[in-house]
């Protein structure tokens, strides 16, 4: 039964069951959340079997770098590489996407920070200084270096078949903590990245578990969330509206005894009309002092990680940030302008985000996610006719090794998981698959990756099908 | 007694055995326990220990006799022959399709340890017979959904309730369970409910009472009868084989290519014209396999559409293997209600279809090609060189194992259908509709009596495995398969048998009784109260709006998430298969991914907002009160309420319509703070006599004084987000005006900017409709800072900031964005003027509308009895 979507008369009998009376209770648990509680209670199943690891995090950040951002100028430093500036690696170059040349040194400084004395290159001079609250782990490692497949392996566990999102996984798993908002929240401005919204889906969870996207391009209300906003009814004259709906409601429910579901729709409507205040306030980032707005920084980046931490902060369970429309990160070519360009408009902010989350006491419930679908080689890729013609001063793709980090939500922050070998091509100590970031994230929320499962076509699926193994040193 | 005899008989041959091993290999056996024994506990019980559950490939370890039996896949141990024993190979690792333990090789010494005591002997001390496993292929032969339905003599029922065959099979099972079924649904609910289920729109006011009044003794069945007639019945109809058939216009994910499937549409109309003449189901069904038996298709065929079932997955970028999964699955699922798709990387866990099954079907499918030509959607025709394929062994297709003779699961045939010539399509589908087969029917007639009755009577109606327990009507469902096949697989026949029948016509409102013992309503006692769903409510709210086109039936496909929404039905809106609109997935629209066996429901705050918000319902509502706008209230309300719920308001309800619609006169929505007007210079000077003016005309995000821009009169006199233009004339100064909300302390920031040096410069004045003149700056080019605090500002004042020309209006063009911080005791607010800039703003909806609004979010709407 576990994660088994029931049809309506089975909730009915659920309630009957457990003689509840029908109008106290919220949509939430009517629906989602039954769903969820159903899922709850396998978690605290698992909490009982292991109750040191317990889970930390409610909520979940997601800051996506699409396009793949460069490791090794980022938060894995390889001096070797200015060694070899320029000549072949004395080890053969691994297969990526496209041709790849020698020694590709990184054009930017490395400087030890915090009490942790992490490295951190220039790139990065705002998050550097929250490093005593980072896990930078250097041994990730996913399966193609391609695109498409690496942001389906990223978000869905899978790079081709059609499978739920980590953040539909996550929704179902926990339910929604606030009704009136979306509990899964994708942002991307000025459009879609590459494979579009099947980044956020649902697959075979139902659809109410994807994720609602927002284009923060935008700043309006009305053009962030679809229908939040009535232009032509005003609030008086729509709760007028909405007290005689519940009349004509209460006298058709009146000769139609026992139906939860007629309930629960009266209870919907109440709780759109609380939306509208709730959602609109949320999204609202001109309501934050303008200290906090200074400190996120000016330009969409800041923007919408101070949404993201509004919108967590009313409990909403996870949030995706995608750098931008496309592949923004992808810098096969110009990758020192590329690269200095991007770090600059999201840096400022996503330091912010960790010190503001700290300083209100929610770092340590919600989880704060930083990378790309892969990491770049550590070599320059060859010029090609029609894409980067004429320069040598890019990376190309790779999936043997690269960089994520975690905060909060039950991480040990100020050190650094696994490593890959002395250039940067490939993960090599503590390797860490995908899979395994999967599991270990869902640890966080208290989940065991092998036990949040949902049957569908004759199968109990689960976020990391057959893989994935929590990696507990990651863990505070 | 048998059973006992033969245990100990065996166990008496256990034990001889025991002592003899134990004379003369006291040694081996301490080898046993020290190197064998704990790594069966350790690394092989979680799944191959009978005793502590299930039991993985058929292989125990609970003791010798199971152990030397092997399991599904043959004898485990030879002993004495360690290179003989699939035991050794499994722990070696050397066979990629068997490994064990599944998640690591133990270590060498261990698996030496092993090859040891095969070499031995396998000596083993362990007693007790053979554990019986119940395997999946024993299972099987028993398995209620794989034997053929059989026609059972329904059960007499002498009170006359009955009419159908199938109400004689419900009466005896609730007078089982000492229960008896509700009365009858009153006509008018009758009506409505064969509306929805038939033709998916509700009926007119004069529909339901002409049916309420007809007292001929077989209105009833005329109105079947009349239903089943109407080209609605296949559109209504036709959309839940789409969802079965995962239907879309587009491909999924593209890089750069055309992201449309052309014509996939065609497809959509077959399945309705199909419906609409009665296809039988059988041929329905063959044809989706097969519909093109040449090697090459004849584009001009319409039938070949058919084959859109097959084609018009998702793309996933031509990934070949992927494509056919989707197929195997569309066809496993949909047509038989099995889960083959399990198969692809090992063998079915629960059913019985083994890996080479599944790649029987996958070179049934990699032996076709997929012609595309002009009119059609793509086809399938077989490959001149049909191809069998190995087995990808974990679902790999760089790891393959034995070539599979393409065809059918031997589940249904032995020879896979001893498949020929060709690709192997025409015995799979000649095997899907054959007689001989237990499935298909039944599964099909689940799915339409789900859709007639809220429930099917099988609650996964895509999986009849193992897994799935017979359901409580099983002789029900088996009588009207059998019947239904009897009857030449009409489809027509099968939802008249059901609609005529007394259990479809009882009431939805439960008794007490049913309650405590049926809450489910698994007995059929009574109705299920049915959501309209997501085709069913926007084409119902159309309906009424009198916004529904339903002259053409067919048709190409159109976006319905536009601004007016459309007017044709749902089934004909555009299916973005990769950005799915929200609106479709807020109401629980079955994703076109993969097959979808039933769809979710739920009751989402979205929902609702659509309801009260949306540009769509608030025109509709709009639009059905137009017409009567100069008729009395009371019969306004009547109108109303015959269009939107089809019957009189009762006194009540009338009474509150009127107070509602009395009540109050409906109010501005949007009190927008900010407004945009012209004034003359000189009077914003002298404060406040300020003669303002708004602007008359909005285009290209722009406030000017009409459509003709530069005007002969205002010449370049706009206002942008951003800024803007003064008119040539200082009577003709550019004026952004802030009315306060509420009382409260002003903060006012601002910077103008005019970037140009040419021309005489621009004044800027800032004044306020309780206290005047609060600043003014002459700016010829650059920047200038606006800083101004109002200790108290009124509700109601008016905060102006006038841009005139110094005389000449060239190069005149500024910017000016304002950030006013007003603090009340409730908080601080601020407005700023390029988020807070607006074009018209929309008129507010009519006391009226709003109330057909209220009709049609209510849950008598919504909610079919």
């Amino acid at each position: 039964m576990k994660g088994q979507l029931l049809p309506v008369p089975s909730r009915r009998e659920f309630f009957g069951k457990c003689g509840m009376g029908m109008g106290s209770l919220m949509l939430s648990q009517m629906l989602g959340g039954m769903i969820g509680s159903r899922a709850y209670a396998d978690a605290d199943r698992l909490a009982a079997k292991s109750p040191h690891f317990l889970g930390r995090a409610k909520h979940i950040i997601h800051l996506f770098m699409n396009g793949g951002p460069s490791h090794v100028d980022t938060f894995d430093p390889k001096p070797m590489l200015a060694k070899h500036h320029g000549r072949p690696l004395p080890i053969p170059n691994l297969v990526t996407e496209r041709p790849t040349g020698g020694a590709y040194r990184s054009p930017f400084r490395f400087a030890k920070h915090g009490e942790s004395g992490i490295e951190v290159s220039e790139l990065f001079p705002h998050v550097a200084r929250q490093i005593d609250d980072i896990a930078v782990v250097r041994s990730m490692y996913a399966d193609v270096p391609n695109h498409e497949p690496s942001l389906m392996l990223m978000n869905c566990g899978e790079a081709r078949l059609v499978r739920p999102s980590v953040g539909s996984w996550v929704t179902y798993g926990l339910g929604s903590a606030n009704q009136n908002l979306p509990s899964f929240v994708a942002m991307c401005p000025g459009g879609y990245p590459i494979q579009e919204s099947q980044n956020w889906q649902a697959g075979f969870l139902p659809g109410n578990y994807q994720a609602t996207y927002i284009d923060t391009k935008h700043q309006q209300i009305d053009k962030l969330i679809e229908n939040i906003e009535n232009k032509r009814t005003s609030r008086s004259d729509q709760r007028r509206q909405l007290d005689l709906l519940a009349q004509l409601n209460a006298m058709h429910a009146a000769e139609r005894s026992n139906d939860s579901q007629l309930e629960a729709r009266i209870e919907s409507f109440e709780l759109a009309f609380g939306m509208q205040m709730e959602a609109s306030d949320a999204f609202d980032v001109s309501r934050e002092p303008q200290h906090i707005r200074d400190m996120y920084g000016p330009g969409v980046q800041g923007r919408q990680m101070l949404m993201a931490r509004r919108l967590v902060e009313r409990g909403v369970r996870f949030v995706q940030l995608w750098h931008g429309a496309g592949q923004p990160w992808d810098h096969h070519d110009d990758i020192e302008q590329g690269h200095r360009r991007l770090a600059k408009e999201c840096d400022q902010a996503i330091g912010a985000l960790l010190a503001d989350l700290k300083q209100r006491g929610m770092l340590d419930e919600t989880l704060v996610l930083w990378g790309g679908e892969f990491g770049r080689t550590p070599v320059v890729e060859m010029p090609k006719e029609g894409s980067n013609q004429g320069k040598m001063n890019g990376r190309d793709h790779n999936h043997h090794g690269f960089t994520v980090w975690m905060a909060g939500g039950g991480i040990r922050g100020g050190q650094v998981y696994g490593a890959t070998d002395e250039f940067g091509f490939r993960a090599e100590q503590n390797r860490m698959h995908v899979h395994d970031l999967h599991a270990t994230m869902l640890h966080c929320l208290g989940f065991d990756h092998t036990q949040l499962t949902y049957r569908y076509a004759g199968r109990d699926f689960r976020l990391t099908d057959v893989h994935g193994n929590v990696v507990h040193d990651l863990l505070a | 007694m048998y059973g006992r005899h033969l245990t100990d008989l065996r166990l008496v041959a256990v034990l001889a055995t025991v002592a003899l091993r134990a004379a003369v290999a006291d040694e081996s056996i301490d080898y046993f326990e020290t190197h064998i024994r704990p790594v069966l506990v350790e690394s092989c019980a979680s799944c191959h220990f009978a005793n502590d559950g299930e039991v993985q490939g058929e292989f125990a370890v609970d003791n010798r006799e199971s152990m030397r039996r092997g399991g599904k896949s043959g004898k485990a141990i030879a002993p004495g022959s360690p290179d003989e024993s699939r035991l050794l190979t499994a722990l070696r690792y050397e066979n990629a399709a068997l490994r064990m333990p599944p998640d690591g090789k133990l270590p060498d010494d261990v698996i030496e340890h092993f090859r040891k005591w095969i070499a031995m002997g396998a000596p083993d001390p362990r007693d007790g017979a053979v554990i019986d496993i119940d395997s999946i292929a024993q299972r099987a032969k028993s398995h209620w959904a794989f034997q053929p339905p059989i026609f059972q003599e329904p059960p007499v029922d002498d009170s006359g309730w009955s009419r159908r065959p199938l109400d004689q099979f419900v009466r005896a099972t609730l007078a089982s369970a000492e229960l008896r079924p509700v009365e009858e649904a009153d006509r008018r609910t009758l009506a409505k409910r064969l509306y929805f289920d038939f033709d998916g729109l509700p009926p007119t006011y004069e529909q339901i009472e002409e049916f309420a009044l007809d007292d001929r003794p077989d209105a009833y069945e005329a109105l079947v009868d009349r239903l089943l007639d109407s080209p609605q019945f296949g559109e209504r109809w036709a959309r839940h084989w789409l969802d079965v058939a995962r239907y879309a216009d587009s491909k999924g994910y593209v890089f750069k290519e055309e992201r449309d499937i052309k014509n996939a549409y065609k497809f959509r109309d077959w399945v309705i014209a199909a419906f609409n003449d009665n296809l039988p189901i059988n041929q329905f069904l063959h044809q989706q396999i097969y519909a093109s038996p040449e090697l090459t298709v004849a584009a001009s065929d319409d039938q070949l559409a058919a084959l859109g079932f097959l084609t018009l997955g998702r793309r996933f970028l031509g990934q070949q293997d992927d494509i056919i999964a989707d197929r195997i699955d569309v066809v496993a699922r949909g047509m038989m209600g099995v889960t083959i798709g399990c198969a692809r990387c090992h063998d079915h866990k629960y059913d019985p279809f083994s890996i080479e099954d599944y790649y029987g079907l996958y070179g049934v499918f990699a032996s076709t090609s997929e012609p595309h030509p002009e009119g059609q959607p793509p086809l399938l025709q077989d490959k001149l060189h049909p191809e069998n394929v190995g087995v990808f062994l974990r679902g790999s297709r760089h790891n393959r194992g034995a070539i599979v003779e393409r065809g059918v699961p031997t589940f249904f045939a032995a020879d896979r259908g001893n498949v020929t010539d060709g690709s192997g399509r025409r015995e799979l589908a000649n095997t899907i509709v054959s007689d001989d087969n237990p499935l298909t029917a039944r599964v099909f007639v689940n799915r339409v009596w789900g859709h007639l009755t809220g429930k099917p009577l099988v609650s996964t109606p895509s999986d009849f495995g193992l897994r799935c327990p017979p359901p409580v009507q099983q002789p029900l469902l088996d009588s009207l398969t059998v019947d239904f096949v009897n009857h030449g697989w009409s489809l027509k026949w099968l939802v008249r048998e059901i609609t005529t029948s007394s259990t479809y016509r009882l009431s939805s409102q439960p008794t007490h009784e049913q309650l405590a013992v049926d809450a489910e309503n698994d007995l059929l006692g009574r109705a299920h109260r049915r959501g309209r769903d997501f085709e069913a409510m926007r084409d119902a709210i159309l309906f009424v709006g009198d916004r529904l086109d339903t002259s053409q039936v067919g048709g190409r496909s159109e976006p319905i998430d536009t601004i007016d929404g459309g007017t044709r039905r749902t089934l004909y809106a555009y299916i973005d298969r990769q950005n799915l609109p929200s609106l479709f997935r807020t109401f629980d629209f079955a994703s076109p991914d993969a097959h979808c066996p039933q769809r979710p429901t739920t009751l989402v705050p979205q929902q609702a907002l659509f309801l009260l918000n949306s540009s769509i319902v608030q025109g509709i509502s709009e639009k059905s009160v137009t017409e009567l706008a100069d008729s009395p209230v009371g019969e306004r309300i009547n109108q109303l309420y015959r269009a939107v719920l089809q019957r009189d308001p009762t006194d009540d309800e009338r009474q509150l319509a009127t107070q509602f619609v009395a009540g109050r006169i409906a109010e501005p929505a949007a009190t927008n703070p900010w407004s945009y007007g012209l004034c003359n210079a000189a009077n914003a000077v002298d404060g406040s006599s300020i003669d303002f003016q708004p602007l008359q005309h909005y285009s290209d995000s722009k406030w000017q004084q009409a459509q003709e821009f530069p005007h002969a009169e205002f010449g370049y006199l706009s206002i942008t987000a951003d800024g803007g233009h003064p008119g040539r004339l200082a009577e003709h100064a550019a004026v952004r005006r802030w009315t306060s909300p509420s009382h409260g302390k002003l903060h006012i920031l601002g910077e103008v900017t005019r970037p140009e040096s040419k021309g005489d410069g621009i004044q800027v004045i800032v004044t306020s409709s309780r206290r005047g003149l609060l600043g003014e700056w002459q700016l010829s080019t650059g920047k200038q800072e606006i800083k101004i605090n109002l200790p108290n500002v009124n509700r109601g004042e008016t905060i102006d900031f006038v841009v005139a020309s110094g005389g000449n209006d060239a190069y005149d063009s500024f910017q000016l964005p304002l950030r006013l911080s007003l603090r009340t005791p409730d908080g601080m607010q601020v407005f700023d003027s390029r988020q807070g800039f607006h074009g018209p703003l929309p008129t507010t909806l009519d006391v009226w509308a709003q109330f057909v609004q209220v009709l049609l979010a209510s849950n008598e709407f919504a909610f079919v009895d």
